[in-house]
């Protein structure tokens, strides 16, 4: 780095000093995350927990019926536990969201355990499309998903309230037109 | 060193009236019809035949005779109708008999265009021309079956429009880059550990089955000689007679001889390149170009994603200096991750280069305006040690590019270099499409001329012709 950019490395070698570690995840320069609302961690916590419920009951029936009481108790509360944990990890998550419509980028931040900062250039956009599904619809928010040419990286903004997404699609795309460049 | 047979060095310059493709409609070589009919015979005599022998062999030839006729009354009118031609800077292929089928393509958006002659149609003079569109694995255009003659035409029609140029216009001009000798193919496929190493196991076993007359031993012989067979033989046989050379149409590859290939990789295509070097080549000093190329999708990926099989590396490096013009491969800074380190990542204002690989070094290069995105990504464990990984996405392909575990702001700051590099490379007028109609790419201006001044309906593009600098 220190020959491409011969400022930025005195500045942010003194900077790196001080930067607690999930600075490397900031928003850029002189913008905020825009942030994610709750419903988010709602449609998480139902999804998980309908799931470890699902899972815990049919367990306990099939060992009680196997005629281990004491097993199906104990698959039970692992349930109940993951179902708590997971309930904790939706609140996180949630939390972690952010993204920022950059001048030329979008900006996407997320994830608990793996936390992901994805940049996506306006003009490398080639599909921007808005989802929600039955649950999703019922908590009213959507998913706006951005299809590069790549198809490594999944790149998606979850749980804006519907009228947002439309909205941001909208602007997405506009983006992608004006700032297009070919594959 | 076999000398290329006649036409697969450059046609004649200025082709005669008849042999204008530019209008017209076309079809594959009548020969498909009768081969065809002999072809699906075959199959249903071997097929059906030994039961039908019980009832006697008149009947084999009866109901043979009827497949002969029913085989001959559909390959006909689907080779006839089956046509294609061009309409302006579109190309126009018709085909299906029941499901009648029409697909107009955008010529200015191929990706790579592909002459393929197997070793059968070689015998027939007959060629495939492969026409790669970004869309992915169903997206590619395969004409298969024509006279060699018209998919050479076709593929120089084909490669003007994409250019924008009139399809009348003469081949671009080439110049000679590279031209791999056999011997060198030879020993460089040969002179790899796994390559050597299964040699030895092989040549090992064979000596146990003869001696102890132990036929179990096969059991491990015959994945050992499938393995040898698939990344020896068939290397050795598809790179064989290896010639590229380089054209204002971009990068020109001529190899094969049970299977002629001919690639043209138009300028711009390129979405990504990787080097390879495994461990003995470093002693010798050769290595392997791959590229990403976002038409070569699914099963051809592996296919054709070879530029250079075997090169010198300080060709390999040339070519990708040609193949990202204006940059400098080798000239990147790089930095590793941490001391005693094979990995280590640079950037600079026009590509990003990777290099990792302790015993095999593979060094990955993607040009800043063509990433398509960017993340900065850390594990559970890599954040309690203050790490993080920098992707950069390209189309998918041989290549993917990473800062791997470097220091998190670090990895930021690669990030961010990354974004405001790729956001001043990524100006509009820098698209590849029409290429010999754009300034900023190296255009052959003796070719425009040629082509505007044979054609003079078409508008002439004398403003684009002198660059700024």
């Amino acid at each position: 780095m220190e020959t491409s950019e011969p400022p930025s490395e005195t500045e942010a070698g003194a900077s790196s000093a001080v930067r607690p570690r999930n600075e490397a995840f900031s928003a850029p320069e002189g913008r905020t995350w825009q942030r994610i609302p709750t419903a988010l961690a709602w449609y998480r916590r139902l999804v998980t927990g309908a799931g470890c419920l699902a899972v815990g009951a049919a367990g306990g029936v099939l060992l009680l019926m196997w005629g281990h009481p004491l097993w199906a108790g104990a698959w039970l509360l692992a349930a109940l536990a993951t179902a708590g944990v997971l309930w904790f990890l939706a609140g996180l998550f949630q939390r972690s969201w952010g993204y920022v419509e950059a001048s030329a980028e979008l900006y996407m931040s997320y994830g608990v355990l793996v936390r992901q900062l994805v940049v996506v250039p306006y003009g490398r956009m080639q599909v921007v499309d808005v989802t929600a599904d039955l649950l999703e619809q019922a908590l009213g928010i959507a998913t706006v998903r951005v299809r590069t040419a790549a198809s490594t990286a999944d790149t998606r903004v979850v749980g804006l309230p519907l009228a947002d997404a439309v909205q941001l699609r909208d602007r997405l795309a506009e983006r992608s037109e004006s700032f297009s460049t070919g594959l | 060193m076999l000398p290329p047979p006649p036409g697969w060095g450059p046609p004649p310059p200025q082709p005669s009236p008849e042999d204008d493709i530019a209008t017209g409609v076309f079809r594959a070589h009548w020969m498909i019809v009768p081969l065809r009919v002999l072809a699906v015979t075959l199959v249903f005599v071997a097929l059906v035949g030994p039961i039908l022998v019980m009832f006697g062999f008149l009947w084999v030839l009866f109901v043979a005779l009827a497949v002969v006729f029913g085989a001959f009354a559909y390959a006909l009118p689907s080779w006839w109708f089956g046509t294609f031609g061009l309409r302006r800077d579109h190309l126009v292929v018709h085909g299906g008999l029941f499901l009648r089928s029409s697909r107009e393509i955008p010529l200015s958006r191929l990706q790579a265009v592909d002459v393929v002659q197997p070793l059968l149609m070689q015998v027939f003079k007959m060629a495939e021309l492969r026409i790669e569109l970004a869309g992915g694995d169903g997206s590619a255009i395969r004409l298969r079956c024509l006279p060699r003659r018209l998919a050479e035409r076709m593929r120089v029609a084909v490669l003007a429009h994409a250019a924008g140029l009139p399809g009348r216009s003469p081949e671009a001009s080439e110049w000679p880059f590279y031209r791999l000798p056999f011997p060198l193919l030879l020993g460089a496929l040969t002179f790899r550990v796994p390559v050597l190493v299964s040699f030895i196991l092989l040549l090992m076993l064979l000596t146990a089955f003869v001696v102890f007359l132990e036929p179990g031993v096969l059991g491990a012989a015959v994945p050992l000689a499938l393995g040898l067979l698939r990344y020896y033989w068939g290397p050795l046989v598809r790179y064989t007679d290896f010639y590229a050379s380089l054209s204002s149409d971009g990068l020109r590859l001529r190899y094969g001889m049970f299977q002629r290939r001919m690639q043209t990789v138009p300028p711009g295509r390129v979405q990504a390149v990787r080097i390879v070097e495994p461990l003995l080549w470093r002693g010798l000093g050769v290595a392997r170009v791959e590229a990403t190329v976002a038409g070569y999708a699914g099963a051809r990926q592996g296919d054709s994603a070879d530029l250079l099989p075997v090169a010198p590396r300080n060709k390999a490096f040339t070519l990708v200096n040609e193949v990202f013009p204006g940059s400098e491969a080798a000239m990147v800074p790089l930095v590793t991750n941490r001391e005693w380190s094979a990995s280590a990542a640079g950037v600079d204002e026009r590509l990003f280069v990777s290099v990792r690989g302790l015993f095999c070094r593979v060094t990955e290069i993607v040009p800043v305006e063509r990433m398509q995105t960017l993340r900065l990504s850390a594990g559970p464990i890599a954040r309690l040690r203050g790490r993080a990984t920098v992707d950069v996405d390209t189309p998918p392909g041989p290549v993917s590019a990473r800062a791997a575990d470097r220091e998190a702001g670090e990895g930021r700051r690669f990030l961010d270099a990354l974004v405001e590099y790729g956001r001043r490379a990524r100006v509009p007028s820098a698209g590849t499409e029409r290429w010999a109609t754009r300034a900023t790419l190296h255009a052959d201006p003796a070719r425009r001329e040629a082509a505007t001044g044979e054609n003079t309906a078409q508008e002439a593009t004398p403003s684009v012709d002198t660059p700024e600098e």
